[in-house]
């Protein structure tokens, strides 16, 4: 027992080691950014976790901390408050569901610590600004491609459609599907024949879509709302011997061998949408509220997005793919 | 020559208690020797050590002169000592088989262990042991009494030079004592040392060489078997004189409890009438449907024939509440498995049956319980020394006690004990004797149920023989002779 | 008739040690986590210590209150020789019907019915749940594991299907389900709502009839059965209450996170179960207590705070409560198996 609690004393205090709080290193002052993140498993928010490491890394007198949710929204509420009694320079969270962090990021201001809200919104404006992408507009964008693909097909705009959709009642879900389907109800010939729910993970969605290929004898296209969910379905598609019957497009269009990009050169995917990671623009904001005390930035910040297919696809690998990567 | 087994000095402390101070003993080759004293002396601990279960604080064992050091009950048992424990220590899921074989040294190679081979090994050791099953039986299907047979021929089955048993006769009825007294006889000729721990005077004056007495964790002395008194041995195991209680004068009543032709699952056609105020004693052997009919009547299991009738009107419990609420009472024949919640108090596991007559709104009142529950405690003459205490902590005499101040707070009107001095030292043994006495008087019927014929002789108004499950005799107390009530217990006319 | 030589004295432990050891081990098992807590806390600008503020130490207490009323009647149940697998999906139901009577149901009712209203269907409907696992755990005899797991799946699904897998959302505004979370998520009432009910369950556990029929049983129900005890009953109450505390729990949990959510609670059994093995209760049953509960959840939570307020990656932190738990078992089993 007291070996074990030798043990148990060691680790955490291995654990704990490194500086903590807001005390100068050297005479400089050290800035304390905490970054709660909703879920490292999604590879769109590891390359957001990546991303902003590496840019933060530029400036030695940032101290950045990430903490991951897990998915587990009472998780992020605690993390959130444990983080406010740390009393950070910058609080930046992305959260896991709209309803469930909105209270928590009011405490946070309420406690004086400054707030950046990122690429996923919450009920009410609790933050200093709010960095995002448009999400209706990809929505309206991949809408807008799935009626010329069917167009170019049969020569007319109708076909079925299957909808793979993320975490629902996260903004990003909602506005890729509305504007998708703000769209696609102009032409009564397209049908969505299926919409099952897959929480953004691919596993989740090869099994949702064998399912539906189960159910539906002929399918012309699925849109998932982000590329892993996508690569499920086609995974799912391809052990069934259809993937030669459809196309499929995501959404995210990250770099690097594993991300979308790359997949709509390989023949994988027919289009994808770049889905931007925001973290560039966060960080820029970031560093001008701590550094600048008058500065006040915009309540909203959209970043635009681009759509990739097969012709466009090599040169925006290059572009959206760092040198570690290749 | 040199004793086969010697211990010295052997002391063995569990927490801040002594379990055992000073003890010795020592064992000669072809030699059956007794290890006597009442529960808490040291006697299991000693056992124990003795068969590598346990490893002593200070002291020494020889084997044969040379010292050896055991680590495990392995180790004892490559140096040829093997143990029966009280506990029987088997596999209640595993078949007779699997238990004879499991860790044991001498089958063979363990990659095919087919059903044949192990009947073919066990086969030899259960006849010796008198016990007909198959070996593929499961265990859990045998009475507490055949599985001590299966427990011995476990021992047997591993060649040991020295066999160590605790208490093995606890549930055996007389002829299985006989063919185990004979079985003891064979191993000491062929040279096997035999150490017995045990309460019962009888068989260790029938069969033993010598008696070695522990008395609050020390050996108090060694006896020639030929030279010692059943009183002296008494006398050095308790310190000083015992008391030995008398059955008062009682007459019988009105009829209490009556069975017509009832028959269960292993009753068949059971007949007999139990008057107020009357001890009845339940005789037979191991299997023959003694705690059957406690089972019976305290709805444990089905009836599927004939009657039962409680204060002349028909009586069928579906269950043991059922039976609880008119009037019947079971003390059952393992406290540990079937009667005491180990973790508990004793307070709390003598007054677990009548609560509702010591509560407010729910609550325990605790004063009222102490209250209700001290003089029961009184009359058992059940010392504790912290009653809050789990009633593991008690030795077996205080915990049987405790679970029959449970029946005494009750009251119910019939009182069917099943073997309730069982494994018990020789003072709380009298104590029980003398509330069954007590229960007849205030009106009670009781049912006895024991191994021991001696008891019954000594308890019972009258005497019944169950025989495979039929009523073979019945018998006045006060002239039967023991002859003929083993004689109807294993005629196989009766069956 | 008495003997004239007295019943010996049990040669066993000291019974004042074993008397003072059970609470004692715990309280002092607590010290040792709380004064670890205080030495590793970071210092604040002005050098105390964070963990001890009183708004980290309430928020440690509203962080553990969820899965410690769950907890609670998980001590009954595991007291029993029991357990409940289904108290996580019992709360997804929870919130989901909570959330839902507030915003779609009733609309003209005045606020305080029909909050009220909505509480004690959620809290009905979680009970009736738990009253079917124990009747067809006391009735049918299917081990608790079994019947439970079937319900921790057959329950999520149900959240699921009634809310058609969405969340419900509830808003910020002046309506009755805004109202409701308001009032609800506040500190002070959902600590007070545990630390209410903790101390109704442990007068429960130790001071009544109940309580001791709980404890028998799962000490031996052989025994039980045979002393002519309620088994039945007290199994069917047992797991009705641990169906009512994870509907309560899961009321509560909408209130703290603004919506009705069919995915939550997920794993929270494993949570409960954890608080109450670390505070001593045997999985077989028969040994445990309340106060031993409070102190496995207590110490779970500070171990989290601490952890988190030293921005341990939550996979270590997980790593590290795997093997406190462990540790704890360990330590339990060692003094009660000498």
């Amino acid at each position: 027992m007291r070996a074990g609690a030798a043990c148990i004393c060691a680790c955490l205090a291995a654990a704990s080691c490194g500086p903590s709080g807001s005390r100068p290193a050297g005479g400089k002052r050290l800035y304390f950014v905490a970054f709660s993140q909703a879920n490292n498993a999604e590879p769109y928010r590891a390359a957001q976790n990546e991303q902003m490491t590496r840019l933060f890394a530029r400036y030695p007198d940032v101290r950045l901390v990430i903490s991951d949710a897990q998915q587990d929204n009472s998780k992020q509420v605690a993390q959130v408050e444990t983080f406010i009694r740390q009393k950070p320079d910058l609080l930046i969270v992305a959260p896991n569901e709209r309803a469930a962090l909105t209270a928590v990021m009011g405490q946070a201001m309420a406690a004086g610590i400054p707030v950046i809200c990122l690429e996923r919104d919450i009920l009410q404006p609790n933050y200093t600004t709010y960095v995002h992408s448009d999400n209706r507009k990809i929505g309206r964008m991949a809408g807008q491609f799935i009626v010329d693909y069917l167009t170019r097909r049969y020569g007319r705009p109708a076909g079925n459609v299957v909808e793979i959709r993320g975490l629902l009642g996260v903004e990003g879900e909602i506005n890729r599907s509305a504007g998708a389907r703000e769209v696609l109800n102009r032409h009564p010939d397209i049908k969505i024949v299926a919409d099952p729910v897959a929480d953004w993970i691919q596993a989740k969605a090869k099994d949702r879509m064998t399912e539906v290929l189960r159910a539906q004898p002929k399918i012309d296209i699925v849109y998932g709302h982000n590329d892993p969910m996508a690569v499920g379905a086609y995974l799912a598609a391809k052990e069934l011997g259809r993937e030669k019957e459809m196309a499929f497009i995501g959404v995210d269009g990250l770099g690097g061998p594993a991300g979308g990009i790359k997949k709509v050169m390989d023949g994988i995917l027919s289009a994808t949408f770049v889905y931007p990671l925001c973290v560039d623009k966060t960080v820029e904001i970031a560093n001008r509220m701590l550094r600048e005390p008058g500065f006040k930035p915009e309540k909203e910040y959209a970043i635009e997005s681009i759509l990739v297919t097969p012709q466009n696809a090599a040169e925006l690998y290059q572009r959206f793919t760092t040198p570690g990567e290749r | 020559m040199p004793d086969l087994l010697k211990a010295e000095q052997i002391s063995k402390h569990y927490g801040g208690a002594a379990a055992l101070r000073n003890a010795w003993f020592s064992l000669r080759a072809g030699e059956v020797h007794a290890l006597m004293g009442e529960n808490g002396a040291g006697k299991s601990t000693l056992a124990r050590i003795l068969a590598g279960a346990a490893r002593p604080d200070s002291g020494a064992i020889f084997i044969h002169g040379e010292r050896v050091q055991w680590n495990t009950p392995l180790d004892a048992q490559r140096a040829g000592v093997a143990m029966i424990s009280q506990e029987l220590d088997l596999f209640p899921s595993l078949s007779i088989g699997e238990n004879l074989v499991i860790g044991n040294l001498c089958f063979g190679p363990k990659s095919f262990v087919g059903a044949r081979r192990i009947e073919e090994f066990c086969r030899p050791y259960l006849d010796q042991v008198g016990l007909k099953r198959p070996a593929a039986a499961a265990l859990a299907q045998l009475s507490v009494g055949e599985m001590q047979l299966v427990a011995i021929a476990r021992a047997l089955s591993l060649n040991a030079r020295v066999i160590l048993m605790d208490e093995p006769t606890s549930s055996l009825f007389e002829d299985a004592v006989e063919r185990l007294f004979r079985l003891i006889k064979r191993l000491k000729s062929s040279g096997v040392a035999v150490a017995f721990v045990s309460h019962k005077m009888d068989e260790i004056f029938r069969i033993c060489d010598r008696v070695t007495v522990l008395r609050d964790g020390e050996t108090v002395g060694v006896r020639d078997i030929g030279a010692a008194s059943p009183r002296e041995i008494i006398r050095m195991m308790a310190g000083r004189d015992v008391n030995v209680s008398r059955k008062s004068d009682r007459a019988p009543g009105p009829v209490l409890l009556q069975a017509r032709n009832l028959s269960t699952r292993k009753l068949k056609q059971v007949c007999f009438e139990l008057r107020r105020g009357e001890v009845l004693g339940v005789a037979g052997l191991v299997g023959s449907g003694r705690s059957e009919l406690g089972a019976a009547l305290f709805g444990l299991d089905r009836i599927t024939g004939g009657e039962l009738r409680l204060n002349g009107r028909p009586f069928r419990p579906r269950s043991p509440h059922d039976a609880i609420r008119q009037g019947v009472g079971l003390l059952p024949e393992d406290r540990k498995l079937q009667g005491l919640m180990m973790q508990m108090s004793a307070l709390e596991n003598s007054s677990i049956g009548a609560l509702s007559r010591m509560r407010r709104f729910g609550f325990v009142r605790h004063a009222e319980e102490r209250r209700q529950v001290a003089p029961l405690w009184a009359r058992l003459n059940l010392k504790c020394g912290a009653p809050s205490l789990p009633v593991a902590a008690l030795s077996g005499g205080n915990q049987q006690k405790a679970l029959l101040a449970r029946w005494l707070l009750l009251s119910p009107d019939v009182l069917f004990l099943d073997d309730p001095a069982r494994g018990i030292d020789v003072s709380a043994k009298e104590d029980i004797y003398g509330i069954i006495d007590e229960l007849a008087r205030q009106g009670k019927g009781v049912i006895l149920v024991s191994s021991e014929l001696p008891e019954l002789l000594r308890c019972s108004d009258r005497i019944l023989v169950l025989n495979n499950g039929r009523l073979s005799a019945a018998f006045d107390a006060a002239s039967a002779a023991q002859e003929a009530i083993l004689a109807a217990a294993t005629s196989e006319a009766a069956s | 008739m008495t003997p004239a030589v007295k019943a010996p004295a049990p040669v066993r432990k000291d019974p004042r040690r074993l008397l003072l050891a059970a609470p004692l081990r715990s309280v002092a098992a607590l010290g040792a986590v709380v004064a670890l807590a205080i030495v590793i806390s970071p210092r604040a600008a002005d050098g105390s210590c964070i963990f001890l503020e009183p708004g980290n130490l309430t928020d440690i207490l509203r962080q553990i209150s969820i899965i410690g009323i769950i907890s609670l009647a998980m001590t009954c149940v595991i007291l029993t020789g029991g357990i409940d697998l289904s108290v996580g999906s019992i709360l997804a139901l929870s919130t989901s019907l909570v959330a839902m009577f507030l915003t779609r149901m009733w609309q003209n009712a005045g606020y305080a019915v029909h909050i009220a209203g909505a509480i004690a269907a959620a809290a009905a409907a979680a009970a009736a749940v738990g009253m079917l696992n124990g009747l067809v755990i006391a009735n049918l005899r299917i081990q608790p594991f079994i019947v439970t797991l079937a319900s921790m799946i057959g329950i999520r699904g149900l959240a699921k299907w009634l809310t058609g897998n969405a969340n419900i959302d509830i808003g910020f505004g002046q309506d009755v389900a805004a109202r409701f979370a308001d009032v609800f998520r506040q500190k002070t009432i959902v600590i007070g709502a545990y630390a209410a009910l903790a101390a109704a369950f442990w007068l429960t556990l130790s001071r009544t009839i109940f309580g001791r029929y709980v404890r028998a049983i799962g000490d031996n129900e052989k025994a039980a059965r045979y002393a002519g005890l309620p088994i039945r009953s007290t199994k069917i109450w047992v797991y009705a209450l641990s169906g009512l505390l994870a509907g309560i729990a899961g009321v509560l949990y909408a209130a703290e996170n603004h919506q009705g959510n069919p995915n939550a609670g997920v794993a929270y059994e494993l949570d409960a179960i954890a608080a109450v093995v670390i505070g001593g209760a045997r999985l077989s049953g028969g040994a445990g207590s309340i106060a031993g509960t409070l102190v496995g959840t207590l110490i779970m939570g500070i171990l989290t705070n601490m952890l988190r307020l030293k921005n341990v990656d939550s996979n270590v932190e997980m790593m590290i409560k795997a093997v406190i738990i462990v540790l704890a078992v360990t330590v339990q089993e060692k003094r009660n198996g000498q």
